[in-house]
């Protein structure tokens, strides 16, 4: 299942705020992105922001059990969890991924502190029927990113700063350049602090084919309307 | 031969991925902090995907008149005394005008906070060089510095403290009284010698107490790290031959990975220095490279800033003082952990007397005084030069003059 570009995905922490409201939340979402990023919630959220890593103290239950509580069907889902939790866990993440009908499980600090993970993260996510997809950040190696683009990953997710939502004075537009001019034509997600279209269109113009907003939707996703008029105003950058 | 244009940043061609920076669990974000505390182009050169930085002009300008590039010589005299054949050179970073190579990284740090207004930059220094450094880019650019000095330093190094005043620098010994941390480390130990990472705490509490104030680090981050290969790029183009082995001294690192980094980048690529090693030298005050743990750790001692993964004696590390007191940091520059553990960068760590013998032979055959941290690298040299065949070629950076330090010397040589 390909992801539509430009496209604009989602990203929420499974459970949170609860685990009865968490399906309405899904429904919002699910209605005006374009795909979903599901985390897994864990007590060790070490590269997000303190407002996503709120969502995973908060969130009602913990590991993977929470991410079955909602039904994600309709647009392309993807997990996302750390790594560290699940080293010798992998079958089990890639099972329960095919189970919710996810398309792939994203780990952002496999590359990071598991790189010699990676082969076998793709093998096994390959004999699930799932895409493998990694996550880098502006100072990835080189060799290691265009290494990434061998696997044919469902994409490549440049972090634009340095922990989700918190904004740092970059220059996004040159260090998605930069990317991009390495993974040619591989998918490129971009995500982190992104809360606004004009960023959504700096970032798209750059070279992303999409991006993921997340820390800047929770204080909306109690509220349909507002969720949805939030998700439609940033979907104006992606014209 | 010219200032280099661009600035070489090693991030992209690691063998492995840096591991981002993160927020302890407690308390306010680190990483927010960090936009109000320096200045917008520093973080950006700490997230750049660029492998070449361009330098300014005006930083271009400014290191050409205090004297970049600075010389490679070969120490004839130093092979005669040694008399095995290996030959070795030495990148001389005292010819700067305040004797170290801190002046790379203070005037870029210092213009890039006055292009984020700032009326004031405001730092920590262990030995002296870097408050030093920052004074004179201070003045050169015309803004206000003022300086926390590890107390031992500070009592020790008498020539530094005037001379940082001399520059129009404030300077206060850390722990000192006007900050929070300074006075609650007095309180529970009055004779507290201090340490570069509680003057670091000290330095940030001050950028935040005023307005129009931007605090600048000497060492470990980044971007100091990518200013410093401004040593390393000149290098390579006055490098006569490939060298066996390349040495530098290592505080917080980033004097050496600013001297190695542009030759290790290149072997990195299969671009040449295959065959070189790349030996870091510390002092058993602080051995983080030998002893130290490779994990997430605060650069600073009050935990204000971001979470950084490195080789590391713990934050709250006070070292016993030493006069090579600019080796007494708890940390290494990330960039550089990661090599050493990956194996690119072998590590060795000496004690202070026989450093100071080292500079003596140094000094009464090259006619250099070193600086007693730079000393560290002469001792490496010289026993590696002992065990080397014939022909071999060693380059290493002599990173300061010692003209600021004759309590090391009055004590430990004479």
């Amino acid at each position: 299942m390909g992801i539509r570009k430009p496209g604009l995905g989602t990203y929420i922490t499974a459970t949170y705020p609860d685990k009865e409201s968490f399906p309405r939340v899904v429904e919002c979402l699910v209605k005006h992105s374009d795909f979903l990023e599901v985390g897994i919630p864990t007590v060790n959220p070490k590269y997000d922001g303190p407002a996503i890593r709120r969502t995973h103290f908060q969130s009602s239950m913990k590991g993977l059990e929470a991410v079955m509580v909602g039904g994600y069907g309709e647009v392309p889902t993807i997990l996302m969890g750390y790594v560290e939790d699940y080293v010798d866990k992998l079958p089990m993440v890639a099972q329960v991924a095919q189970e919710v009908n996810a398309v792939s499980v994203l780990f952002p600090d496999l590359i990071f502190e598991y790189l010699d993970l990676v082969d076998e993260y793709v093998k096994v996510m390959r004999s699930y029927g799932l895409m493998p997809s990694f996550f880098i950040s502006s100072n990835t190696p080189h060799r290691i990113i265009t290494r990434l683009v061998k696997y044919d990953p469902l994409f490549i997710y440049l972090g634009l700063y340095a922990a989700t939502g918190i904004r740092l004075p970059l220059y996004i537009e040159r260090n998605v350049r930069e990317v991009r001019r390495l993974i040619g034509d591989v998918f490129l997600v971009a995500g982190f602090a992104i809360n606004n279209p004009d960023m959504v269109r700096v970032v798209i113009n750059a070279g992303a084919d999409a991006v993921v907003v997340g820390t800047a939707l929770l204080d909306k996703i109690h509220d349909q309307e507002r969720c949805g008029e939030f998700l439609k105003w940033l979907r104006g950058g992606l014209q | 031969m010219n200032v280099p244009h661009y600035w070489y940043n090693i991030n992209v061609d690691l063998p492995k991925p840096l591991p981002p920076p993160i927020d302890p669990y407690e308390g306010d974000s680190r990483i927010a902090l960090l936009m109000r505390i320096m200045p917008s182009e520093l973080l950006d050169q700490e997230f750049t995907a660029l492998r070449y930085v361009p330098i300014p002009e005006e930083v271009r300008e400014l290191y050409a008149r205090m004297g970049r590039p600075t010389p490679l010589r070969e120490a004839v005299g130093l092979e005669r005394a040694l008399g095995n054949g290996v030959r070795i050179y030495y990148k001389f970073e005292g010819a700067l005008p305040t004797g170290s190579h801190k002046l790379n990284t203070a005037i870029p740090q210092v213009y890039y906070a006055i292009r984020d207004g700032a009326k004031e930059v405001v730092t920590e220094t262990g030995a002296g060089q870097w408050g030093l450094a920052v004074s004179l880019a201070a003045a050169l650019l015309g803004v206000k510095a003022t300086i926390f000095m590890t107390r031992n330093s500070y009592m020790n190094k008498k020539q530094r403290v005037l001379f940082m005043r001399v520059y129009g620098a404030d300077v206060y010994p850390s722990p000192s009284e006007v900050t929070k941390y300074g006075i609650e480390a007095l309180r529970s130990r009055p004779d507290h010698p201090g340490s570069l990472g509680l003057a670091i705490t000290e330095a940030i509490e001050f950028t935040l107490m005023g307005e129009g104030r931007k605090y600048i680090p000497g060492s470990v981050l980044g971007f100091v790290v990518l200013h410093q290969t401004v040593i390393g790029q000149e290098v390579l183009q006055q490098l006569p031959e490939e060298p066996d082995l390349v040495v530098g001294c290592v505080g917080g690192g980033s004097n050496f990975s600013g001297f190695s980094f542009p030759m290790m980048g290149m072997k990195l690529r299969g671009e040449g220095f295959e065959k070189t090693r790349f030996l870091a030298v510390e002092s058993t005050a602080a051995p983080k490279l030998t002893k130290g743990r490779y994990t997430y750790d605060f650069p600073d001692t009050g935990g204000l800033l971001p979470m950084i993964k490195m080789l590391t004696l713990g934050h709250d590390y006070v070292p016993p003082p030493t006069h090579a007191a600019g080796l007494r940091y708890h940390g290494a520059a990330p960039s550089l952990s990661l090599l050493i553990k990956e194996g690119y960068v072998e590590t060795r760590a000496y004690e202070q007397e026989e450093v100071l013998r080292a500079a003596r032979l140094f000094a009464r055959t090259e006619g250099i005084i070193p600086a007693p941290e730079s000393a560290h690298a002469i001792k490496a040299v010289i026993d590696e030069a002992r065990r080397m065949p014939k022909g071999s070629v060693i380059v290493f950076n002599l990173s300061g003059h010692g003209l600021l330090d004759p309590d090391a010397y009055e004590h430990e040589v004479v």
